[in-house]
């Protein structure tokens, strides 16, 4: 669990984060989006203690990061993927953080195993590619079995299969029961990975919410020969389909996945079934448009 | 500590500092050694060693800068902080790994340069047979290793102030060599008073050494250069702790 009271960080004139409340819960994927300088990281180094806030409180646990006796067994994090030193192997690293909260050296052993870089654990970390850094850094954030993990943007330098692996391993954390932090720019990648969203934009908060409410904007276009079967049946779930000509609907709220289970159910045959924008990614536009920092003037 | 030790060892620049430190010990004492051996009768062979701290104590300080600074460079420092995130924790943890490290290094490279030197001046070349008397000998030695350990705190404290390696070693070196030569060169009494209290010559009074940059013995005691040299040390680990703890990682 992760609680936020009013955390604020300004740097002279300039606020990163304005005020921020919420918590995250355990047992559960929480993506944190936001455009770039949205205020994320500065709010995920806050909560690790590495910035000061200007004002209010981040807790881990209900503790403060800086009194946990051996942090790393409570919280770990990815803050960046080059956090080694290059001229250091990766194991070492993993070894001297390891020694740093008493965590026995045949759990390095073990994170390098899970996060499969057990064969260049000897190599320096300075000749690991983009991937195997992200990799490493995730393996840190492992190394205590902590309760609760945070992500800063792990994508990022991913192949596909790395992308799928990562989303797999924050999905699996979760259903453990434990907290698991994510933030990413990618509204997409959330969609896919998190259950619960947090939105800011210019470090304030946007939006609070599940996945599913945020989804509710989503659309979905889907044609079939029996599309007034279909119809009746999506409406009976709950969703709201809309005729469109003779033989397409437009579905909001549910995914691509529900509507073509939903019709598979129903044994309603399908010729077409396709996400419309806006879709989540719009949505998020629209709860942060005039909050892009970096934003180019139409 | 345990992690700093595991930090230390596992990178090059550690070996290549140590390794760096035995070489211009032994050359620059063997050179200093056999100079003297030219015009003296009796030369006790930690002498010329004792001498040579003016440029072998780079080693050290380079080892102690970049402890801290390469955390900084290569973003290390926020898992370290994530893992020992009570900041003087962190700095005692450095130091008090950097100063062991550094009180060895400092004892082995001298016995190694005294030896080496004790060996060449056996030439014939020169005018009497060295001397490395024990008791003596011993004692150098450990004041070397002290004067090293210290030296090495000093810059960890330096560093950990400035964050950067180049400002960092630029800083020290001038606190070191550059401002102690500026005040005797001025001439000016009061400014020669001041730069003699200064680590580097502070050091060199608390290991006897009588053959300095000024001419002559130092006017004040070993013990005296010993007190001064802690002071600076903690003088600079008190604003190294004092940065680390206001400023964001």
């Amino acid at each position: 669990m992760i609680t936020l009271d009013r955390l604020t960080k300004r740097y002279g004139e300039r606020t990163a984060v304005d005020g921020l409340t919420l918590q995250v819960k355990p047992g559960a994927v929480t993506g944190f989006l936001g455009p770039n300088g949205a205020g994320k990281s500065t709010t995920m180094r806050m909560i690790l203690g590495l910035d000061r806030p200007s004002s209010g409180t981040a807790l881990v646990g209900g503790t403060p990061y800086h009194r946990l006796d051996r942090p790393l067994r409570t919280v770990g994090a990815l803050l960046d993927a080059r956090a080694a030193h290059p001229g250091r192997s990766g194991r070492a690293h993993l070894l001297a953080l390891a020694r740093a909260n008493g965590i026995p050296a045949a759990r390095v052993t073990r994170v390098l195993e899970r996060v499969g870089l057990a064969t260049v654990a000897g190599k320096r970390a300075g000749t690991y590619s983009l991937g195997m850094s992200q990799r490493l850094g995730i393996a840190a954030a492992l190394l205590g079995d902590p309760e609760v993990l945070m992500f800063d943007e792990p994508v990022n330098g991913l192949d596909p299969d790395g992308v799928r692996w990562v989303r797999e391993l924050m999905r699996s954390l979760a259903a453990e029961g434990r907290t698991v932090f994510v933030s990413s720019h990618l509204m997409s990648e959330m969609q896919l990975t998190a259950d619960h969203l947090v939105v800011i934009g210019k470090g304030r908060l946007l939006a609070d919410a599940p996945l599913s409410r945020l989804l509710a904007a989503t659309e979905v276009v889907v044609r079939s020969p029996h599309a007034g079967d279909l119809a009746d049946r999506l409406t009976a779930a709950g969703l709201t389909a809309v005729r469109r000509g003779e033989n397409e609907l437009v579905v909001t709220g549910a995914t691509v996945e529900r509507v073509g289970d939903l019709a598979h159910e129903a044994g309603v045959r399908l010729h077409g079934l396709s996400p419309r924008e806006p879709s989540l990614e719009q949505a998020f536009q629209e709860l942060t448009a005039g909050s892009v920092e970096y934003g180019v003037t139409r | 500590m345990a992690a700093e030790w595991v930090k230390l060892r596992s990178i090059r620049s550690t070996w290549l500092c140590l390794a760096s430190g035995v070489v211009v010990s032994v050359l620059g004492a063997i050179t200093l050694g056999g100079a003297a051996a030219m015009e003296s009768e009796h030369v006790q062979a930690t002498e010329p060693v004792v001498s040579v701290i003016l440029f072998s104590q780079y080693a050290a300080i380079a080892l102690a800068v970049l402890a801290v600074t390469t955390e900084y460079a290569s973003g290390t420092i926020r898992p370290t902080l994530q893992a020992v995130p009570v900041r003087g924790r962190m700095l005692a943890a450095k130091a008090l790994v950097v100063a062991p490290v550094l009180f060895a290094a400092g004892v082995l490279t001298g016995a190694a340069a005294a030896l080496a030197t004790y060996l060449v001046l056996l030439a014939p070349v020169f005018r009497s047979a060295p001397a490395l008397a024990p008791a003596a000998t011993a004692a150098d030695l450990l004041r070397l290793g002290v004067f090293h350990a210290l030296v090495g705190v000093l810059a960890v404290g330096v560093s950990a102030a400035l964050r950067g390696s180049a400002g960092s070693l630029a800083a020290l070196f001038m606190a070191t060599l550059g401002l102690p030569l500026l005040l005797v060169m001025t001439g000016v009494p009061a400014a020669v008073e001041v730069s003699l209290r200064l680590p580097t010559f502070a050091g060199m009074a608390f290991l006897g050494s009588t053959d300095n940059l000024t001419g002559g013995p130092l006017p004040y005691p070993p013990g005296e250069g010993l007190a001064w040299l802690a002071a600076w040390t903690a003088l600079a680990v008190a604003a190294g702790y004092a940065v680390l703890r206001r400023r964001d990682a």
